[in-house]
């Protein structure tokens, strides 16, 4: 999230989309509870009404999918109904910036697009830059190509009518939150804007969230109190684990990982480091070579040193991936079932239920030569040699299954979606010998570090591998360690600026301290700060909220970057250091004292030329980006599995999306052949795959088993009564559930034609107290393309009433 | 019989507690009713698909569930709605169940709760026909059965906690406090948003009060309350007639006393050869 939690209390107006809180962040509700006693409203948009609607002023239906239209035609409304905040646009966006003559858009496809490769070259969306190689601008955003002008063009398409046809939300309805929603872009107003998987879950799932960046900058809801574009993360410590770089393309602290053709450290730096666009830019990425060098030093110590680039060497390269497809979880999958895959570890996760394509991810698993699965129950991927249907002596995989301990059994830190980091002490000692992922990978470290000091293909990164994470002949890890470690410190006794000396072993106090000289170490520097001299700040709980009163609680936890608990917040103040909404201030800056009050400014630097979006080379928020693969500005395109033409361009589906068709599992439905459009979702009642939830039988009493929510107009023409078993089915496999019929899910009208939309939730297996069949099975192999994210949220499908026996 | 607890006149009065029900804030999520098997330690339910309407489980109230979420689809022409209620014991300020029970198991007391003591319940099942709630719930299953109900975590507030259910709502639903300071709350919010709410407490004036205050945006009979319950508390409908038995009694036994004189009078009057008849 830009913002966090407890700030929705400031908004005015909350919009929720591809995302359900209510049930899957169910704490989250608290603060919109309050913030609707303070006269907030609530906007809820989505395919189903489900408990979060049940507590919207203003609930509307949106087919599946059709989310860049739904926001498309908001920002056409902002536009044609001059709600932006002027100020704001002007000057800390890039709307002035004027775009080079070789960017275009027509007949749905943007200037530069390869239809072989499937891949745009983005050199057509370039800048057009002067005599010093910054951007041109036109502050009065006339230019026919400032991209203000071009925001313009492109989104004059989606009107309220079009919008209308295509999403299926009755106009009322849109036109009311249309309304409701911009009308955030006073000032003294602010909107939020929620969302979680529903977003991101599809073949253009980046650019979805790119119209909320692009909508709320508009409005100047960015770096403001009650605004932002808040993701509400899937897991309670997913935000900890994608901050530590789990990801297969980043190093902790979102640091891009080196490729193949990264020969050196030099090489490497040159490559990632950004440059700024101008001289207004604060372009704090700058910085990078020192987080970098940092990282390695605290990686392998005293074996990183200059002359050998820092042990840069050691760090794994990436290359064109699995199959020349990437490393994400779809191409993984692939791997695996083509017998590329030789081994897996597999902590904390079910991919034999949560995966998309599950059939093709337990075929995948038949083909491994071995299995690790750490984890609380034996769920589906530990037993999929055993599944039904399945005989074991025909399955050579060998499985271990290393029990792991629950949350509340290990001490530890969890982020949550707000960027605090909380740290947790353990209440109860772990059952039996189960025990902290930390303690599983230390002993998975140790042994290897112990093997490759006898022999092994290059040895180095993991001999030299600094491991001290637990205190000399102990056997538990000390997560103490692994947390001043992530926080880093002194590596050589250092003299500063001022001429203070600091001794080799202090913590280092902020991440503006860290050096590219190797003085300096840190595991991640974006927690640096976080577990100082002081103290370990993420234990912190004083609950007392800040003078400015906007619920930042600075000294409850710790959030990263530097305990700043609204991201540029610099954006919320003139030029001048004037709070935009004095009402609700974020930051201001006192003239007298010379010095910013309220949160951490996001740049400490005094107001004036520079921009506030710091993170960013341009230093400004981005209406137009040349960042993606797929296009400069969202565009509405149908999902892949989709029951109607592509009613704005002729271009059906995401010209980038990455479609798998090499297996005989990756098979396409039609609507002649699967007429439905089918969603996945949770319920609050279970969590996830249901590997804990369904072996807890308390929750297995409410939601027992796997079930469909359908239309009860759809139920009647097909005869179903609520409590049916029935048969749904897609191109790549079918699943019997019950039957849950409902007005809640209504059909839409799609330009006259009449589409249903059913959903399942996804949280059954054949393993825990009670199994059900796997939702998964339906979901395809479609990636978006930045971010590889599986479109499981919208596919085509079928519906039988089971025949009885 | 047994009435419930008199106050002591004179005696300081200790400030009953009741909990606000606000059906406009529950998302349905069902925390309540796991804290709830939780705290009482009730055993998990074997269930079927949904019991009753939406996601409903169990379909009511019974032995091992002290509370129940009600799933409430409201459609009103295209617009569809889920409303969500919760049952459980009302703790009635004069408890019917009380007043019916022969062996003074079930009482109300002073801080609110009407407690239940299991030593003394011999399953007769009075207050479930005296409950105009419905609430009591019979241990079908059980060889020795009693009675099950909300307990309104008495030993928690004792303790100067709150009920398992407040204490786990993540939307505050549930507020737990001094009733007096409930009944404002209530109306405070009905005052302040009267769009949101329709204009009733539930359990304000119902059978006397109770210390359970519903609010709800839609009428309460749409989302399985009972309605149309009298103002009076209930025992005093049967107090009404009761209260007249020792009179009636000692009337009868001043009758009879008064006959049997009357006769003892005249038999000894006629003398000793009456007798021998």
């Amino acid at each position: 999230m830009t913002n966090h939690w407890v700030d929705m209390i400031n908004a005015d107006v909350v919009l929720v989309m591809g995302g359900n809180p209510a049930e899957d962040h169910p704490i989250a509700m608290n603060w919109l509870t309050r913030t609707k006693e303070r006269g907030a409203y609530i906007l809820h948009v989505d395919p189903r009404f489900n408990r979060t609607s049940s507590v919207a002023d203003v609930y509307a239906k949106l087919r599946s999918g059709t989310d860049i239209a739904f926001v498309g035609g908001m920002i056409k409304y902002a536009l044609d109904h001059d709600r932006i905040q002027q100020e704001y646009v002007r000057e800390y966006t890039n709307a002035s910036w004027i775009v080079g003559q070789g960017y275009g858009f027509a007949d749905g496809l943007f200037a530069g697009f390869d239809q072989q490769a499937r891949r745009y070259d983005k050199t057509r969306w370039a800048y057009e830059l002067d005599e010093q190689g910054h951007p041109r601008t036109d502050p009065t955003l006339k230019h026919p190509h400032c991209v203000f002008q071009l925001l313009k063009q492109h989104f004059a398409r989606y009107d309220v009518d079009t919008v209308c046809r295509i999403t299926g939300t009755p106009k009322e309805a849109y036109v009311q939150v249309c309304d409701l929603y911009t009308s955030t872009y006073a000032p003294d107003r602010a909107g939020t804007w929620l969302y979680a998987m529903g977003t991101a879950q599809h073949s253009h799932g980046t650019q979805n969230i790119r119209s909320y960046a692009i909508l709320q900058l508009l409005l100047g809801n960015i770096g403001v109190a009650g605004g932002g574009v808040n993701a509400m993360r899937g897991e309670s410590n997913v935000q900890g684990s994608t901050d530590q770089g789990l990801n297969f393309d980043i190093l902790p602290g979102y640091l891009k990982m080196p490729i193949e053709e990264d020969s050196d450290l030099a090489d490497y730096l040159k490559r990632v480091t950004p440059v700024a666009a101008n001289q207004q830019s604060a372009n704090w990425l700058q910085n990078t070579p020192k987080y970098v060098v940092s990282l390695l030093k605290a990686w392998w110590g005293e074996h990183a040193a200059a002359p050998h680039g820092f042990a840069f060497a050691n760090l794994p390269k990436l290359g064109r991936g699995f199959q020349g497809q990437g490393y994400a979880f779809l191409a993984l999958t692939h791997a695996m079932f083509a017998g590329d895959v030789k081994g897996m570890f597999c902590f904390g996760q079910n991919p034999a239920v949560g995966g998309a394509n599950a059939r093709l991810v337990r075929a995948g698993l038949d083909k491994l030569e071995w299995l690790v699965v750490a984890d609380l129950f034996e769920h589906e991927t530990a037993g999929f040699w055993k599944r039904p249907g399945v005989d074991p002596k025909q399955i050579e995989t060998e499985v271990f299954v290393l029990p792991a301990c629950s949350g509340v059994e290990k001490e530890g830190s969890i982020v949550n979606s707000g960027r605090w980091a909380q740290w947790r002490y353990r209440a109860v000692k772990p059952i039996a010998d189960s025990r902290p992922d930390l303690d599983i990978i230390d002993g998975l470290a140790r042994a290897l570090k112990a093997a490759y000091e006898k022999d092994g293909v290059f040895p180095d990164p993991i001999r030299h591998l600094t491991w001290d994470y637990t205190e000399p002949g102990q056997h538990e890890t000390d997560p103490h360690r692994v947390a001043k470690e992530l926080n880093g410190r002194y590596a050589a006794d250092v003299t500063g600026a001022d001429g203070t000396r600091v001794a080799a072993g202090k913590q280092v106090a902020a991440f503006a301290q860290l050096k590219d000289d190797g003085s300096t170490l840190s595991g991640n520097w974006i927690y640096c700060g976080g577990y100082t001299e002081e103290g370990n700040l993420a234990a912190r709980r004083d609950p007392a909220d800040a003078p400015n009163g906007i619920g930042l609680h600075p000294r409850w936890a710790w959030a990263w970057p530097m305990n700043r608990r609204i991201l540029y917040n610099r954006a919320s103040v003139n030029r001048k250091g004037e709070p935009f909404n004095p009402r609700k201030w974020v930051i201001r800056w006192d003239a007298q004292k010379q010095a910013w009050e309220g949160d951490v400014p996001d740049g400490a630097m005094p107001p004036g030329a520079t921009n506030p979006f710091i993170m960013l080379a341009s230093g400004v928020g981005a209406l137009f980006s040349p960042d993606l693969v797929d296009g400069p500005f969202p565009e509405h395109y149908e999902p892949v599995e989709s029951p109607v033409k592509n009613l704005l361009s002729p271009v059906q589906s995401s010209p980038c999306a990455q479609v798998w068709r090499s297996t005989d599992f990756d098979k396409y439905g039609t609507v002649e052949n699967f007429p439905l459009v089918a969603t996945t979702y949770r319920v609050s009642e279970h969590w996830q795959t249901g590997a804990m939830s369904r072996n807890m039988p308390w929750l297995v009493g409410l939601v027992p088993h796997a079930f469909v929510e359908i239309g009860a107009a759809l139920a009647a023409r097909e005869g179903i009564k609520n409590g049916d078993r029935v048969v749904v089915s897609s191109a790549r496999g079918s699943i019997e559930v019950f039957a849950l019929v409902t007005e809640r899910f209504q059909p839409y009208y799609v330009d006259d034609k009449l589409i249903d939309e059913i959903g399942l939730p996804w949280h059954w297996g054949y393993a825990g107290i009670v199994p059900g069949d796997i939702a998964n099975d339906l979901t395809a192999s479609v990636g978006d393309p930045n971010s590889w994210i599986p479109e499981t949220k919208v596919f085509l499908c079928n519906l039988k009433k089971k025949a009885r026996a | 019989m047994s009435d419930p607890v008199p106050a002591k006149p004179g005696a300081p009065k200790v400030k009953t507690k009741a909990m606000i029900q606000d059906n406009t804030r529950c998302i349905g999520c069902r925390a309540c009713m796991i804290a709830c098997k939780s705290w009482n330690e009730r055993p998990a339910d074997h269930t079927d698909f949904f019991a009753g309407p939406g996601y409903q489980n169990p379909r009511d109230l019974d032995a091992n569930n002290y509370t129940l979420i009600t799933f409430n689809e409201i459609t009103t022409g295209a617009r569809p709605n889920w409303v969500f209620g919760r049952q459980l014991c009302m703790h009635c300020e004069q408890p019917a169940c009380a007043s019916a029970c022969p062996t003074t198991a079930l009482r109300k007391t002073e801080l609110g709760p009407v407690t239940f003591n299991s030593n003394r319940c011999i399953g007769c099942r009075a207050c479930m026909q005296a409950c105009p709630f419905l609430i009591p719930k019979y241990d079908y299953e059980s060889r020795a059965p009693l009675i099950h109900k909300c307990t309104f975590c008495a030993d928690r507030i004792e303790a100067q906690l709150k009920p398992a259910c407040a204490t786990v709502c993540p939307t505050g639903a549930i507020s737990f406090g001094d009733r007096d300071d409930m009944v404002v709350e209530a109306k405070r919010r009905i005052a302040t948003s009267p769009g949101t709410y329709v204009p009733q407490i539930y359990g304000l004036d119902e059978v006397g009060g109770t210390s359970v205050l519903h609010l709800s945006s839609v009428p309460f009979e749409q989302i399985g309350y009972i309605t149309g319950l009298p103002k009076e508390p209930m025992p005093d409908l049967t107090h009404r007639w009761l209260r007249v038995t020792p009179h009636v009694f000692g009337f009868l036994y001043a009758v009879f006393g008064a006959l049997a004189w009357i006769v003892h009078r005249r038999n000894k009057n006629r003398g000793p050869e009456e007798h021998h008849a």
